[in-house]
């Protein structure tokens, strides 16, 4: 196993990224139903 | 319960499945020895890339279909998708170079398949700004329609390309003729991620149809086209 790359952070840098915009759009439609 | 009120659920339930998802990828599904946990990324890259594909597939069909009957449904559906298309590709765009610089050593390198995914995403931004151009309810949504069919002629030419041409990109492993090379554990993250974007698919595109039923979604305008 020492031999396995270790770049972890990117991996969590694309899940936080993909969350954020997820959850995002999905308070934009919230707002924007609300609002009309 | 109102259409919106559907949407709602439906996207909370995939955004919950979500979590599910993350956790199964990142806890429970082994570390690709070459590749080291960046290879994770897959899990949501790759079924984010085939919904960005689905949902121009489905715009450009509504599209044909809208210019033949003039149902102002399939205008609204082909919307919908379109805007749901472009989330989906911003997760494709962001989390490919994110994934690329560890693997390859760069975030972007112009060959077949990152360029024409780009292109992509054009088409989706130039489809949303067209509609939000045009007045004209009737001309919007024939030029909307125009664009949507070139998207969805430049589909099968993306998922090509890596035959078609020298690229970086890798070939596809789950979505050729022979079997999927991936093994069991991955394989069912995959598809259990691929389930949840359809799940988020259908929630957002169910509410992003059911806003542009509200009469004042655009301007006051007329709620049959926006």
């Amino acid at each position: 196993m020492s031999d396995v790359p270790h770049n972890a952070g990117y991996m969590v840098a694309a899940y936080v990224v993909t969350a954020m915009i997820l959850v995002a759009y999905a308070v934009s439609l919230y707002r924007r139903s609300n609002k009309s | 319960m109102t259409l919106a009120q559907k949407g709602r659920w439906i996207t909370l339930v995939a955004l919950v499945c979500l979590a599910a998802v993350y956790v199964r990828a990142l806890a429970f599904t082994p570390v690709e020895r070459l590749q080291g946990p960046a290879q994770k990324i897959y899990y949501l890259h790759v079924p984010a890339a085939i919904w960005t594909e689905t949902a121009m597939i489905l715009v450009g069909l509504a599209s044909i279909f809208y210019l033949f009957l003039k149902d102002a449904r399939l205008d609204r559906f082909a919307a919908a998708s379109a805007e749901v298309g472009t989330v989906f590709a911003t997760i494709v765009l962001t989390t490919g170079p994110i994934w690329g610089k560890p693997i390859w050593g760069t975030w972007w390198t112009w060959d077949a398949r990152l360029t024409s995914t780009l292109l992509l995403f054009f088409l989706y931004v130039g489809y949303l700004l067209v509609r939000g151009a045009v007045r004209d309810p009737g001309l919007r949504a024939r030029y909307a329609a125009v664009l949507g069919i070139c998207g969805m002629c430049l589909v099968p030419f993306i998922h090509l390309s890596v035959y078609l041409f020298r690229t970086l990109h890798p070939q596809p492993i789950v979505l050729k003729p022979s079997p999927p090379s991936l093994p069991g554990s991955m394989l069912a993250t995959l598809l259990l991620s691929f389930g949840v974007f359809t799940l988020l698919y259908v929630g957002f595109v169910t509410q992003r149809y059911a806003l542009s039923l509200m009469p004042d979604a655009h301007g006051g305008g007329s709620p049959s086209h926006v």
